[in-house]
């Protein structure tokens, strides 16, 4: 049962919970226990998650990915029925569906793992597109009402 | 950007020879440089939406015809169809054409699932009144989700054609850049997704007929 | 020779689609153009094409200079001056400059940097047989009488059903659909081929500044492209299926039209200008037998003017009423816009300052885009200025303006690269004696023409009225800029029997004309269809130059480089090399994906997919316009097209597929 847990928690390369494997099949550091060496799992996650070098996760990974994507559509829906939060629904959302975007566009679509390239294209049009279509709807929202 | 140096011989990470300069793929920099580009057409179509939220004279509006719980569902299926896809690509690019061919199959199941709900809603609201031509969020609220289907099925076709070359056999590990390439459009179709289920649903759901304009009444059309 | 790697070559695909047509093998004859997917040849169709257009929107502007050279002149009716002035301005900006100058992006780019080809070819063909079957599709119209009446700009919802019931604009906008498509493609090729396709050592720092151009204005097409799209969707959704995007009616915002096509408007006007500016900073060095001066800040201030681009567009709108904050926010960024342009033109007069100038042709036309770019510039300048603007908006001062900025600067540089680039995509010069009165009948013609039409602006005299009244005053103005239109016609025409008697006269060129600079004047003239025996390793800017004048590179480079140029190492220098017994290249780069080895040269096979694939997206256009059947018969051959494409490998396996050098 803790061997189970162990894989579960920790990567040794060989559990269902199966990490990314490096670009060059390096072994990736053996654990302690959960408490032995200090790395949470949580630590370890977030590990999982900024590391450099991985051209891409593991089913395991992503399967955990498409959980916290399935969560967050939950709380969303929640929120928008449950919780009355007048002005501030829309900034809720908005973060709620960022967190989403980054989510699949970092693992699903591999821009965490891959060559900084891609992601460099993919942020420099969103940071056009973002910039232009903002403006437009101050423009179009706001534009008239200064002039009176 | 000065030292970056032209250099040859570079392998990617499945053992094929790229040999551009960047050391990048050519046809996944051109996916990439077309999901750049594709995100300014769905950035039309949503501020075009936004703009106009709140400026229909008649009804039916938002808070009339959304349905949440449908929606919602769907939406999950399309994020699930996301997570398909991916281990489809991590199944195809390990060699295991079984598995790679059933996940493939399933995103194409999964993206037929939410074309058919958008089908269902579709006619759901020209049922109750709400056609492309009633008002500004009809033709705003069509046309978007319209396009947004049309590439969830352009999609489909795709991967259906991708998933057959996996059964054949010609779809491998090492080009499996042709699938990875599909799944960067199919995720990519699953963001805008993200969007357009935040700005149309959750954010304007609760939009009720402006004010000086006609309230809806159901069944008076 | 196959090379053997995996996921490179691999077994031919037994899903094999059948093929109706056998694979096009043919080097001549109109089928090898119509399969070719060879940018030096897709490039030439590019040329040909929209020189053909350009001289088709040339007519239309005298058909119109001639109705306004009297007042009251009944020439023209007002319905077919709406339709000639609507298809001058979208022929001259989608047929003529935006195609012309990708007839230069794809036979210079691969060139330039030392490619046998442009990423994609065949998404290359497909760029072209769509671009030319959409050109066709838009001016058909003519012939149906319904040609587009609402301005190149065709502001919703004047163009929207209510106010303009007839065909016209349905054409425009579903042909201007086609052609966007057409032009992202394009975009899309270019960025990968210029990102990735560079020969060993050109980093982008190394770059000829066209490719740098190319690859900012490629940026601009993929990105501004879509809003077009987007509009003309929404116009089009509009006119055939009476939705409300553009319906004041029903809620519809009239300016929004006008904010979404300036989105996509104004980095076109970058997009129109920037190819330009690259051709003129490759012609002033080369005739100043100087570097560039300062390259870093001519890149950087066309990235910077490609940025800056994306928030200017309300200057167009400043008599709109968007209030006096949003006003003065593009009255700033517009001025500041000048700012990187003033940069690039000093920096082309100090590329000219201290050389020892030759007085080309190409060099007149690249110097006079300097001269009437200013200007051009300068009076957008004063367009930035809200209150100026809100006086000359709509008359014929923004007439004067943008003429000298798009046919002044565009047009001029484009002139001057035909003249420079013609010798090395043909091996026979041009004539310099009807060269240099081909430029001096344009440029006397066109500052005859357009100068006088800021005085009629300041004047008052509208824009896209077909005539004006006796009495004010604007005859003899008018006369002019008529007699001007014709000399500038007259100049053309000397370009065009300028190409036949040197076509005749056909005085060889050899392979490096100008003492040029950049890498497609080391190979011979014509280029082989395989451009590079082998690929040249780049060491500095400019590179060819300077092997050919080691002695200045510590001069110029301040003998940091000085003893590092070693014995060529292209191809361009052996007169005897031998395809068997290439040493020093056979080991490290024999086995390459391109075949950049040295005997192991092969080229991606032409293929007619393209064509069907274009003509099906055609035929579904033409389809919404009609009936839906012909949408269907255009799926149905567009799936052909799409499914045979992906079918089809890009090589054939069998040897004599590849296309050898020979």
């Amino acid at each position: 049962m803790s061997n189970l847990w162990n894989k579960i928690l920790y990567h040794d390369g060989q559990g269902w919970w199966d990490l990314p494997r490096t670009q060059w099949q390096e072994p990736n550091p053996k654990m302690e226990g959960p408490l032995g060496d200090g790395i949470t799992p949580i630590k370890r996650i977030w590990e999982i998650m900024t590391a450099a070098n991985l051209h891409h996760g593991t089913p395991g990974f992503y399967v955990l990915i498409g959980a916290i994507l399935s969560i967050i559509t939950i709380v969303e829906v929640w929120a928008f029925a449950w919780l009355f939060l007048g002005a501030l629904l829309v900034p809720l959302m908005l973060v709620l569906s960022l967190g989403k975007f980054v989510l699949v566009v970092g693992f699903f679509m591999h821009l965490k793992f891959d060559r900084k390239y891609y992601a460099w294209i993919f942020t420099a049009c969103m940071i056009i597109g973002i910039g232009i279509f903002v403006a437009l709807l101050v423009l179009l929202n706001y534009g008239g009402q200064i002039q009176q | 950007m000065a030292s970056e140096a032209a250099t040859y011989e570079i392998k990617s990470e499945h053992g094929e020879v790229i040999n551009t300069s960047t050391g990048l793929s050519n046809k996944k920099l051109l996916m990439w440089a077309f999901l750049g580009s594709d995100v300014m057409f769905f950035g039309s179509f949503i501020a075009t939406y936004l703009v106009y939220r709140n400026r229909s004279l008649v009804g039916p509006y938002p808070a009339d015809i959304l349905d949440i719980p449908i929606t919602s569902v769907s939406t999950f299926v399309l994020l699930m169809s996301s997570l398909a896809m991916v281990l489809a690509l991590a199944y195809v690019q390990d060699g295991r054409r079984k598995l790679g061919t059933f996940w493939i199959f399933a995103v194409v199941v999964l993206g037929a699932i939410f074309i058919l709900f958008q089908v269902y809603e579709f006619n759901h609201f020209v049922k109750v009144g709400l056609t492309p031509r009633t008002n500004l969020f009809g033709t705003t609220f069509f046309i978007l989700t319209g396009l947004h289907g049309a590439h969830v099925t352009l999609g489909v076709l795709w991967l259906m054609f991708l998933g057959f070359g996996s059964i054949k056999g010609t779809l491998r590990a090492d080009n499996a850049i042709d699938l990875e390439l599909a799944g960067l459009y199919w995720h990519f179709v699953d963001i805008v997704w993200i969007v357009i289920f935040t700005v149309i649903y959750l954010i304007s759901a609760r939009d009720v007929a402006p004010p000086g304009s006609v309230l809806w009444v159901p069944g008076a059309h | 020779m196959q090379t053997t790697h995996p996921g490179i070559d691999r077994e031919p695909i037994s899903l094999r689609f059948p093929r109706i047509f056998p694979r096009p093998k043919s080097e001549y004859g109109i089928w090898s153009w119509i399969s070719t997917v060879d940018h030096k040849r897709i490039g030439t169709l590019y040329a040909i094409t929209s020189f053909l257009w350009f001289l088709v929107g040339g007519i239309e502007a005298l058909l119109m200079r001639l109705q306004l050279s009297q007042a009251d002149s009944a020439f023209l009716d007002p319905e077919l001056y709406n339709q000639l002035f609507t298809m001058h301005g979208t022929t001259m900006v989608f047929l003529v400059v935006m195609p012309l100058s990708a007839a230069f992006f794809n036979w210079l780019v691969p060139l330039q940097i030392g490619a046998r080809d442009v990423a994609f070819p065949r998404l290359n063909a497909l760029s072209f047989w769509i671009f030319l079957f959409g050109s066709l599709f838009l001016n058909f119209s003519w012939f149906l009488g319904d040609a587009p009446n609402g301005g190149w700009f065709g502001y919703a919802p004047n163009s929207n059903v209510a106010f303009n019931p007839t065909n016209g604009m349905t054409y425009w906008v579903i042909g201007l659909n086609i052609l966007g498509i057409a032009s992202i493609a394009a975009g899309l090729n270019f960025i990968v081929t210029i990102l990735n396709m560079r020969a060993p050592g050109m980093s982008l720092t190394k770059m000829p500044v066209f490719t740098w151009m190319t690859f900012v204005t490629s940026v601009l097409i993929v990105l501004a492209l879509p809003i077009l799209t987007v509009a003309l969707i929404q116009l089009q959704v509009d006119r055939l299926y009476g939705t409300h995007f553009y319906n004041p009616a029903a809620g519809g915002d009239p300016v929004l039209w006008q904010h979404v096509f300036w989105l996509f408007g104004h980095p076109e006007v970058y997009i129109l200008i920037l190819p330009a500016m690259g051709i003129v900073s490759e012609i002033l060095p080369v005739f100043s037998r100087k570097p560039l001066f300062g390259y870093t800040f001519l890149v950087f201030a066309g990235v910077a003017i490609g940025f800056m681009g994306w928030f200017v567009w309300s200057h167009h709108m400043f008599t709109v009423g968007l209030g006096p904050a949003a006003n003065s926010a593009f009255a700033i960024s517009t001025m500041a816009i000048a700012i990187p342009t003033g940069i690039k033109i000093f920096n082309w007069i100090g590329t000219m300052w201290g050389g020892s100038i030759r007085f080309s042709t190409a060099m007149l036309f690249a110097i006079s885009f300097i001269a009437m770019f200013t200007i051009g510039g300068l009076s957008g300048v004063m367009h930035a200025s809200v209150p100026t603007d809100a006086q000359q908006q709509d008359t014929y001062f923004v007439v004067a303006h943008f003429h000298y900025v798009l046919f002044g600067g565009a047009i001029m540089a484009i002139f001057g690269g035909i003249y420079f680039w013609w010798p090395k995509a043909t091996g026979y010069l041009l004539s310099e004696k009807l060269g240099v009165a081909n430029w001096l009948m344009m440029l006397i013609g066109f500052n005859l023409q357009f100068a006088p039409q800021h005085w009629l602006g300041l004047d008052g005299m509208p824009r896209r009225i077909f005539t004006y009244a006796e009495n004010m005053g604007w005859e003899n103005t008018n006369m002019y800029a008529s007699a001007g239109g014709f000399l500038m016609a007259f100049g053309v025409l000397l370009f065009i029997i300028n190409v036949f008697y040197s076509a005749r006269k056909r005085v060889p060129a050899g392979d490096d004309p100008w003492d040029g600079r950049t890498l497609e004047w080391s190979i011979s003239s014509p280029p082989p269809h395989y451009n590079f025996e082998k690929i040249p390793n780049v060491e500095h800017r400019d590179d060819f130059w300077f092997r050919k004048h080691p002695e200045l590179i510590a001069e110029y480079y301040h003998d940091e480089h000085s003893g590092k140029l070693t014995a060529p190492s292209g191809a361009q220098f052996d007169d005897d090399v031998d395809d068997e017994h290439a040493p020093d290249h056979a080991s490290d780069h024999h086995d390459n994906e391109h075949g950049h080895g040295h005997g192991d040269i092969h080229l991606p096979d032409m293929s007619y997919y393209p064509f069907i694939l274009a003509l099906g997206l055609t035929i579904v256009g033409a389809g919404l316009m009609t009936i839906i059947p012909v949408v269907i018969i255009g799926v149905v051959v567009l799936l052909w097209g799409l499914i045979g494409w992906s079918m089809e490998p890009v090589n054939d396996p069998a040897p004599q597929g590849a296309a050898h050098s020979h």
